[in-house]
């Protein structure tokens, strides 16, 4: 069979799978083993197939395209003959192009010229997504069916209290859980393997209320109700972006599949009616939005043409011919930069960006293998992944954009997380800081870069939460502040999370080896300072990138010191504590083991990141044009094959090795060896630290700038509603009684009643009247029959004559 | 001058029902009442034969007369207490009662004599106006033969010559003897005797 | 005079029937003793008899077109069997009505009085 037709088919039972894994839940969860514990059992098995086929797909992809061309080495890159001497590196030949398949499985409707279908678009990205995704799944599901274990029988919920007082106290919901895991999986599968921009709204969506279903599966407790809500109100928010985002695309080109999409916007030669122009897939404005910008000329053109025979198809000529003027003039280029700030603004909402992360420490009221799973690994990254996806339509200024708001971001983050004390919140701003570097690497143009980070960190992140997982099951606590001195309790929780922990700071030789997050943080770096010296004034955002990494080194080992190392805290806690039950510590460990390995060059070409086999895939997706770079307005992105240069490597690494090793120095002296005090630098940075510990106070800005408007107008509304119509409405309602009360009394009882009495009255004198002929008396009537027949004659004769 | 002695009789007879007849109206007294009827009736019974009517005179004195007017005298009899024997009206009552038969009888009287003179005038054509000519030619008594055979014969459903119903009175004949029997048993029925109330008190009476 | 002389006419019998006729309503209309409203009765039918017979007869009916002949005497006939024997059932009503009420006075016969 054709490989694309094989990939497609296995994508498809991979997404579809836990589909029916959770159709099965929601049909028979309850029914399924001892209070639905084989529910666990069919999630799990179902994303374990998953694994198996994505498996078989990259076995399959790399059969057939190989794992790509391995890049540069430590000597430069080969200008093979023929080869445009500003083409770094990639050969340009036909052969270059991209690979993808992409194709349609079901049409839902088609309207004219729009047309929604189930289809997808599967490249190198695609099938390394499907495998992390459903890795990374499957070890949570397996971890889940422990963790979730209490779920088995009636629960008491401590966090809730009762009108009377007491704790709430209710059945387990074991199989819920593993049901919307479940569609969760589905859902990001669908994201990730979408071939159209409507279809991936649709599983946006999807994701975002299964995203609400798990933060609030302790759905009793007021926070995590609340926590629900902001993440999808927020997330909204973002989608609000998206869908003007879709309309610009799609008003203006007339497609919704990105196989279109992108070779519209990045074509490889344009024709005019005299010439074919050659673009090399460049960014180029697209004819749609060159004409929906130019509407008057469109105008024109056509009504020029009205009226003739083949007038639509001259016309159409005609525009294309002048396409090429109005192009260069600038129009169009505004509705593309619009177009990639509205797709940008929904990957914002899902990838916590400032300023729409408010709701991603909030999200960590949920389970653990939630926030591990949906809010550290794949829902975000979702934000991420379409970014790359993505990546072809964003001009300069876009991709500008999007570096400014990953670097706020993972700053911002960062210094939150230096404060915090609970340890699934540290996690999750650290979580928000990684995500401003993935989108702080894709804006400066280190598309691969990037990627490469998200999967990274997707192993690392998801093993640092499963590991807090353990941690809080034992101690029952999350507060770090409950803590401490659990490496004896708890070796293999505290040695994975020390591994997590390493590779989350980058830690490695610089130029030799490390763990993955070293290559990927390495490579991000690398690509900023490439652009900060293309772009002069920007350098800034490569020393905040760099000062992010300190901040992270630092606050991730305060938490790995405060929670494994010193005294305990709380001696009753720690008394309890003990390891994980194996269904739970040996997903650590196989994570771990990615965490570790997931990005590492072969032996054969060690001191080569490039040669890595991840990013040797990632770099055959690559969409076509864009690792050439770009320049647009004063803004230069370049090429990141330039990021792979010795020198630049060099001074990248170094600095990254510097900051993070600083950060860790700093973490030591303060939570290890007990160098410095951290209540004194508390109690100096007061305000900065008040400041840091009430999250830059995002929350009360919000909710005085935006939550409390809206309640006033919700409230302003309903006074409308009850007081205004309502009133109104009651009132007719009792004009409308009093007048037909009024209307009864005049014309039904007294006219009418009044009538129909009458007549009986009257009817009745008339009887009583004739009653008196009655007398009785027989000789009257004899009379009466006379005179009866006097008159008969007198009429019969009277009138014959 | 000719006395036309039919006429003479007719005169008498007639004067002799009618002066009777208005007698058993003003009379009060109930028993003259009957009589003075009972000489009317007979008076009648006479006109009857005057006109050529045998059998229905006879008829008229031996059921009329002999029977009718004697069951009234017995009605009379039964109930002739002293009370009932002369029962007054009132004035107001002989007011109304003479002033609707003076129109009854300014009504009639009209009709009779009209009639009679448009019955003398009626069609003129051929074959009525030779019968009438010949009739009234003859002005003389016709020859009245016996119609008593003449109305057996037509009661018993012959139709009898000059008659105008063609399949004579058998039918009715025969209804009226039912009807007489009918009469007969409800009249019985009606005037039966009536028992009292109580069968203890007769009981006791009888013992 | 010309009563005696000229022949009778149909009119003079039609003339008497009408005044037995009359006497008769009026004897009904006025007699407070039921016998008496009977009798009128009688003076009616036999009023309604002279006429028949008048119309009947072959003497006074001249003209043939109008005369009934042998009908008029039969109806005369039946009229009088019929009031025989209405004669009697209205006799035994007025005594089962005096057996009841003690009295032949018509007047007090208003129970119909509505």
């Amino acid at each position: 069979m054709e490989l694309g037709a094989t990939l497609s088919t296995l994508l498809l039972l991979a997404w579809l799978l836990p589909l029916a894994s959770f159709g099965a839940i929601v049909l028979f969860g309850p029914r399924m083993g001892r209070a639905g514990k084989a529910a666990g059992y069919v999630a799990t098995g179902a994303i374990l197939a998953g694994v198996v086929l994505s498996l078989f797909a990259l076995g399959f992809w790399i059969g057939e395209h190989g794992l790509g061309e391995s890049l540069h080495g430590d000597e430069h890159a080969e200008v093979k003959a023929g080869e445009e001497a500003d083409h770094h590196g990639h050969r340009h030949d036909d052969g270059h192009a991209k690979k993808f398949y992409s194709g349609d499985w079901y049409t839902l409707a088609e309207f004219g010229g729009l047309r929604l279908t189930i289809g997808y678009y599967i490249d190198a990205l695609t099938v390394v997504m499907f495998c992390m995704v459903t890795l990374i799944a499957t070890c949570i599901h397996f971890y889940a069916m422990g963790y979730m274990h209490e779920e088995l029988e009636d629960v008491t919920d401590h966090e809730v209290t009762l009108a009377n007082g007491e704790h709430l106290r209710r059945p387990g919901r074991y199989h819920r859980f593993f049901q919307y895991l479940s569609l969760f999986c589905f859902s990001m599968l669908g994201i990730v393997v979408a071939g159209n921009i409507a279809m991936t709204f649709i599983f946006w969506e999807l994701v975002g209320i299964c995203s609400y279903f798990l933060i609030g599966f302790y759905i009793e407790r007021k926070t995590a109700s609340t926590a629900a809500n902001k993440a999808f109100i927020v997330n909204r928010v973002g989608d609000f972006g998206m869908i003007i985002g879709l309309m610009a695309i799609f008003g203006s080109l007339g497609t919704f599949h990105y196989e279109e999409i992108f070779a519209q916007v990045r074509p490889q030669e344009i024709y005019t009616p005299t010439e074919t122009i050659e673009k090399h897939h460049e960014l180029t404005v697209p004819d749609g939005m060159v004409w929906a910008e130019a509407t008057e000329r469109a105008g024109e053109i056509v009504m020029d043409h009205a009226g003739q025979e083949y007038g639509l198809e001259n016309a159409a000529a005609q525009m294309a011919a002048e396409a090429n003027e109005y192009r260069d003039q600038g129009f169009g280029y505004t509705l593309l930069i619009i177009a990639g700030l509205g797709i940008f603004c929904g990957c914002m909402g899902k990838s916590a960006q400032f300023p729409l992360h408010v709701w991603l420490p909030d999200a960590m009221e949920g389970p653990t293998p939630v926030s591990a799973l949906v809010h550290s690994a794949t829902m975000v990254a979702a934000g991420v992944f379409l970014t790359a996806r993505f990546f072809p339509v964003f001009t300069p200024e876009v991709l500008l954009v999007i570096a400014i708001v990953g670097t706020v971001t993972l700053f911002m983050a960062a210094t939150i997380a230096i404060t915090a004390t609970d340890i699934k919140r540290v996690l999750a701003y650290s979580t928000l800081s990684q995500l401003g570097y993935m989108m702080f690497a894709l804006g400066v143009g280190g598309w691969v870069a990037g990627v490469l980070h998200l999967i990274t960190h997707a192993f690392f992140k998801s093993l640092l939460f499963m590991c807090s997982g353990s941690v809080i099951h034992a101690v029952h606590s999350n507060e770090m502040t409950d803590m401490g001195g659990l490496l004896k309790k708890m070796p293999i929780t505290a040695y994975t999370m020390l591994v997590g922990c390493l590779a989350i700071i980058g830690a490695g030789i610089p130029l030799v080896i490390g763990l993955s997050g070293y290559y990927s943080k390495d490579a991000i770096l690398a690509q900023a300072y490439v652009f900060g010296e293309s772009n002069g004034s920007l350098l800034f955002l490569f020393v905040i990138a760099a000062g992010g990494a300190a901040i992270t080194a630092f606050y991730m080992f305060r938490l790995w010191f405060m929670t494994f190392l010193g005294e305990p805290r709380d001696k009753h806690r720690f008394d309890h504590a003990h390891e994980s039950p194996k269904v739970m510590w040996i997903p650590l460990v196989v994570l771990s083991c990615f965490a570790v390995f997931v990005a590492t060059p072969p032996i054969t070409d060690l001191f080569n990141p490039t040669a890595a086999p991840l990013v040797r895939m990632l770099e055959q997706a690559v969409p076509n044009g864009v690792a050439a770079g770009g320049a647009s307005g004063g803004i230069v992105i370049p090429a990141e094959a330039d990021s792979h240069e010795h020198t630049v490597h060099v001074l990248a690494g170094f600095i990254a090795f510097g900051t993070a090793m600083s950060g860790l120095l700093i973490a030591c002296c303060v939570y290890w060896w007990r160098l410095i005090n951290p209540d004194e630098v508390r109690a100096m940075f007061a305000p900065i630290y008040r400041f840091l510990l009430n999250k830059w106070w995002f929350d009360e800005l919000y909710d005085k700038l935006l939550v409390r408007p809206t309640l006033y107008i919700g409230r302003f509304i309903a006074w409308i509603d009850r007081g205004l119509i309502d009133w109104l409405i009651d009132n007719i309602a009792r004009w409308a009684r009093g007048f037909s009360d009024g209307f009864d009394r005049a014309i039904d009882r007294t006219l009418v009643d009044g009538t129909v009495n009458w007549v009986a009255r009257q009817t009745h004198a008339v009887g009583l009247a004739l009653r008196g002929v009655q007398t009785g008396r027989i000789r009257q009537y004899v009379v009466l029959i006379v005179v009866g027949t006097v008159t008969m004659f007198v009429i019969a004769f009277g009138l014959s004559k | 001058m000719e006395i036309n002695w039919h006429s003479l009789y007719f005169l008498l007879f007639a004067s002799i029902a009618c002066i009777f007849a208005l007698a058993v109206v003003f009379t009060a007294n109930v028993v003259r009442m009957a009589f003075y009827l009972m000489l009317s009736l007979a008076a009648t019974a006479g006109l009857f034969f005057l006109a050529g009517a045998d059998f229905v005179g006879a008829m008229q004195l031996v059921l009329y007369v002999g029977g009718t007017l004697v069951l009234l005298v017995f009605g009379v009899m039964l109930t002739a207490q002293s009370p009932f024997i002369s029962i007054r009206t009132g004035g107001g009552d002989w007011v109304l009662a003479a002033i609707v038969g003076g129109l009854f009888l300014a009504v009639l009287i009209p009709a009779a004599v009209q009639s009679g003179a448009s019955h003398e005038n009626f069609p003129k054509n051929v074959a009525a106006s030779e019968e009438d000519a010949v009739s009234a030619d003859t002005a003389e008594e016709p020859a009245s033969e016996p119609t008593a055979a003449r109305i057996g014969l037509a009661l018993l459903g012959a139709p009898a010559d000059g008659s105008k119903g063609g399949s004579g009175y058998l039918l009715p004949f025969e209804i009226i003897s039912i009807h007489l029997l009918v009469v007969l048993v409800g009249a019985a029925y009606l005037a039966r005797p009536k028992r009292r109330a109580t069968p203890e008190k007769n009981v006791a009476e009888e013992s | 005079m010309n009563l005696l002389t000229d022949p009778v006419t149909i009119s003079h019998y039609l003339i008497v029937g009408s005044v037995m006729f009359v006497a008769g309503a009026v004897c009904m209309a006025t007699k407070r003793n039921a016998l008496g409203v009977l009798m009128g009765i009688e003076l009616v039918l036999n009023g309604a008899n002279i006429n028949f017979v008048a119309f009947g007869s072959e003497i006074l009916a001249r003209n043939p077109h109008y005369r009934l002949g042998l009908d008029g005497q039969i109806i005369a006939l039946f009229v009088i069997v019929l009031a025989a024997a209405e004669a009697a059932v209205a006799l035994a009503i007025v005594l089962n009505f005096y057996n009841n009420h003690a009295t032949v006075d018509v007047d007090r016969a208003d129970e119909l009085k509505g």
